[in-house]
């Protein structure tokens, strides 16, 4: 029962504030602000999709979105020699080789997680600084630009092109955690890394693979930007974005300590965040105190989960 | 003299020792959950004496001294510290009431300097700051009296253990212990450093603090005492002056009850052709010069003390842990593997000592532990075939007669015994031809221990070789026709059923007794 409540309590929650948005503000419950919320979480879904993958492992990688602004300065800079779809393909490469690079350093050197990463996302930083020459970078060719933006803005069925990527990419992320071998191992090395290893489960190259994939979504992340606005800024993405990716699928359901979890969750955990915005707004609630609400909205998902787990374990 | 009207309790040195002890423990009981660890035992410390305790693993001797210095508080009986009874709740009350306990754990404060953790207990003051310069005098004569050249500026993490273990004689001195408890205090030594300790030692107790001192180390103890206890299954079983004891007394007390009916004694050994060997295995500080056999439908013991480098041995020829020098072969292929991936590969496989730590995914299916180590079995370019799984998983548990509701349960949920056995349903979904066992029972009721038995006997009959460590001696000399005993990271001798549990006990203590 209570198990069960654990597993399905972020369900029960978007459920009920879906029903009590669509209640209480006549203009939430429209077609308009369902994609108006959607466009708006796009990257963040990106984000908690790889973000979900690594908790599950066992690791963070607070670097994605150091590599993301770094991959969009990457991908401007690549269309302009390359031109754009050799331009895309790179940024989205640099991405995951900026993760690549990551992983192998991080499990190299047994470098905890979270400080390899937070000093990763500073480097990387510095690199988009670097190739950015401390500014701006654009697009030259207006063709290629006005083909990306279609691409991103236009809309497709109602949605635009980037929620569609998105949720393309969520997909594909919760495929490969739930249906491939690959998914068993992160699960396997996020529940007992110690038993993986000692079965014959080449560990390090899974979380290498894991932290490769976080740096593939955040390149497309970074490929997203520069499609959207035609240009790279050395701050497209800030570090809010891997804090929020990691607290959205915390409440979600996955358990921060790993072994457990799906990619899923971390998409819901994300939306019920942008239904918390969309609704507070909607209410009309000072955006003065959204934040606020949301941190102490955290904060209560998290403990909630954490009492569950006390009572399971008597 | 000695004709104490009232003590019904037997003083350890008999006529030789001072009428009142500086610590007596009377009945003492401890219990671990179910397990009896102390039983019953009343031990008197003359004041100023050096007293050895001995016994095999689980014989409960660290859990006495651990009553004694207050680290657990007894379930039943008192200990009384210079003719006060003590209920101590802690460590700290321990020190306070003149018991200093050397834990086979060093419990200094890594970080503080050699010279703060002496002193830490009572740090001189001026007002409100430390007196560092009575500190220093303090240390100085400390020094002086024994002679140990340790740095008072050097953080303790950065000293060798040796001078670590100086630094709590040194504060046990410091706080004018009345008694210092030693938990295997020269096991991490090298020869010249024992010697040291010994030197420490003696000098400890000639300044008229006590000294209780557990060793593995038989002639250490012969030589080195004034007294010795022996214990047997949470039982004293002796206790008496050190000069009547030889190595071969203290041997026979500490052998335990006749080999059980409940093994039938396998004579006959096994005739296969070898399967697994291993030649010069090696890891600096660990192993030495390693080399064994396992023929085809053999059960090879391999037996000695915790910490004797068995687990060692398993995890070197598994991939685990590097090596330095060494070859293994299976079925007479190179099999030197430098990844448990390797091994299973050669068609090794371990089935590891702690199933909480190292075997199992707690919060992971039955069918998802069960096929962790051949996962891609279950590839269909990729893509997992669950079905099959499930299904292979129920049959294996079935096999192996674990006790599950469905095969999606968490193994969390299962018992001790149960865990052991999903992992046999692992390493019987490997099929690996050689399996080794580490401490397979530790933990599981007396039925599952008989199931797991059965499910070794039933794998080496069909032609597995099987390495099985077990630091239960009736266990494994019931189980195992043949058995190395390992002591200091070495074989140090073979024996063959029907056995003399007397001799392979000695072994574990790296004697050899001579032959009747």
């Amino acid at each position: 029962m209570i198990e069960r409540l654990r597993s399905y309590g972020i369900v029960a929650v978007f459920c009920v504030l879906f029903l009590l948005l669509a209640i209480t503000s006549r203009s939430f419950f429209s077609f308009a602000n369902a994609a108006n919320i959607m466009d708006q979480s796009a990257i963040l879904l990106i984000f908690a999709a790889t973000t979900t993958i690594l908790i599950v492992a066992g690791v963070f990688d607070l670097s994605i979105a150091a590599v993301a602004t770094a991959s969009a300065i990457l991908t401007v800079i690549a269309v302009n020699v390359l031109g754009p779809v050799a331009g895309v393909l790179a940024g989205i490469a640099f991405g995951a080789l900026l993760g690549l690079v990551t992983g192998l350093a991080i499990t190299a050197t047994g470098v905890n997680s979270f400080i390899g990463t937070l000093a990763a996302s500073f480097t990387y930083r510095g690199l988009g600084l670097i190739l950015a020459s401390g500014g701006l970078v654009t697009i030259e060719s207006q063709a290629a630009a006005e083909a990306l933006q279609r691409i991103s803005v236009g809309t497709y069925l109602g949605l635009k092109g980037i929620v569609w990527i998105a949720l393309a990419f969520v997909l594909v992320m919760e495929v490969l955690l739930a249906f491939t071998i690959f998914g068993r191992m992160v699960y396997a090395v996020g529940g007992n890394r110690r038993a993986a290893f000692l079965a014959g489960i080449r560990t390090k190259r899974v979380l290498v693979a894991c932290y490769t994939l976080s740096g593939l979504g955040a390149g497309v992340a970074g490929v997203l930007y520069v499609a959207q606005y035609g240009s790279g800024a050395t701050n497209a993405y800030s570090d809010t974005f891997a804090f929020t990716a990691i607290a959205a699928t915390v409440v979600g359901g996955v358990s921060i300590f790993g072994g457990s979890g799906s990619v899923w969750r971390g998409s819901l955990g994300i939306l019920t965040f942008a239904l918390i915005g969309n609704g507070l707004n909607l209410l009309g609630v000072d955006t003065t105190y959204q934040l606020t609400i949301l941190g102490l909205l955290i904060f209560l998902a998290v403990a909630a989960d954490q009492v569950f787990r006390r009572s399971e374990r008597v | 003299m000695v004709g104490e009207t009232s003590s019904r309790v037997a003083s350890v040195g008999g006529a030789m020792s001072a009428p009142d002890p500086v610590v007596r423990a009377r009945n003492i009981v401890k219990s671990f959950g179910a397990t009896r660890a102390v039983r019953g035992v009343s031990l008197d410390i003359p004041a100023g004496a050096i007293v050895g305790l001995v016994g095999e693993n689980g014989a409960g001797k660290s859990t006495l001294a651990r009553v004694i210095a207050g680290v657990h508080a007894p379930d039943e009986g008192d200990v009384s510290i210079a003719g006060r009874v003590r209920h101590l709740r802690d460590p700290h009350e321990g020190l306070k009431a003149g018991v200093s306990l050397m834990a086979q754990e060093i419990s200094l404060v890594p970080e503080a300097t050699a010279e703060e953790n002496v002193l830490l207990g009572n740090l001189p003051r001026r007002g409100p700051f430390l007196d560092r310069g009575a500190m220093r005098r303090h240390y100085r004569e400390l020094a002086e009296l024994t002679q140990f050249d340790i740095d008072p500026d050097a953080p303790v993490s950065r000293l060798r253990v040796a001078d670590q273990q100086k630094v709590e004689i040194m504060r046990a001195l410091s706080q004018e212990a009345l008694l210092v408890v030693m938990d295997e205090p020269s096991a991490a030594l090298t020869v010249d450093q024992v010697e040291r300790l010994h030197h420490s030692i003696r000098e400890m107790s000639r300044r008229g603090t006590a000294v209780l001192l557990i060793s593995h180390f038989l002639e250490e103890v012969l030589e080195l005492t004034s007294h010795v206890a022996i214990m047997r299954d949470g039982e004293l079983v002796r206790q008496g002056p050190t000069a009547e004891e030889t190595v071969e007394t203290l041997v026979a007390a500490m052998v335990g009850k006749a080999l059980a009916t409940e093994y039938h004694e396998r004579k006959e050994q096994a005739t296969g052709p070898v399967r697994l060997s291993v030649r010069g295995l090696s890891r600096p500080g660990v192993l030495r010069d390693v080399s064994l056999d396992v023929r085809s439908g053999e059960i090879l013991g391999l037996a000695g003390l915790i910490g004797a480098g068995r687990t060692e041995i398993a995890r070197c020829i598994y991939g685990a842990d590097p090596r330095s020098a060494g070859e293994v072969t299976v079925d007479g292929v190179a099999a030197n593997a430098s990844h448990p991936a390797e091994a299973i590969a050669a068609g090794i496989f371990m089935v590891p000592e702690s199933r909480k730590e190292q075997g199992l995914i707690a919060g992971s299916s039955i069918t998802d532990n069960v096929t962790l180590a051949t996962l891609g079995a279950y590839s269909r370019g990729g893509w997992l075939d669950r079905g099959a799984m499930d299904a292979r998983a129920r049959r294996l548990a079935e096999e192996v007669d674990l006790r599950f509701q469905s095969v999606s349960q968490h193994v969390g949920t299962l018992s001790g015994g149960n865990q052991q056995k999903l992992l046999f349903a692992r390493a019987r979904e490997v099929q690996p031809r050689v399996l080794i066992v580490d401490e397979p029972t530790r933990g599981v009721d007396i039925a599952a221990k008989r199931a797991i038995h059965a499910k070794l006997a039933e794998l080496a009959a069909e032609g597995m070789a099987i390495l099985f460590i077990s630091s239960e001696i009736e266990e494994i000399l019931g189980v195992c026709s043949r058995v190395l005993v390992i002591h200091r990271g070495q074989v140090h001798g073979e024996f063959r059923a029907p056995y003399r549990q007397q001799d392979v006990i000695a072994a574990f203590f790296g004697q050899h007794l001579a032959a009747i």
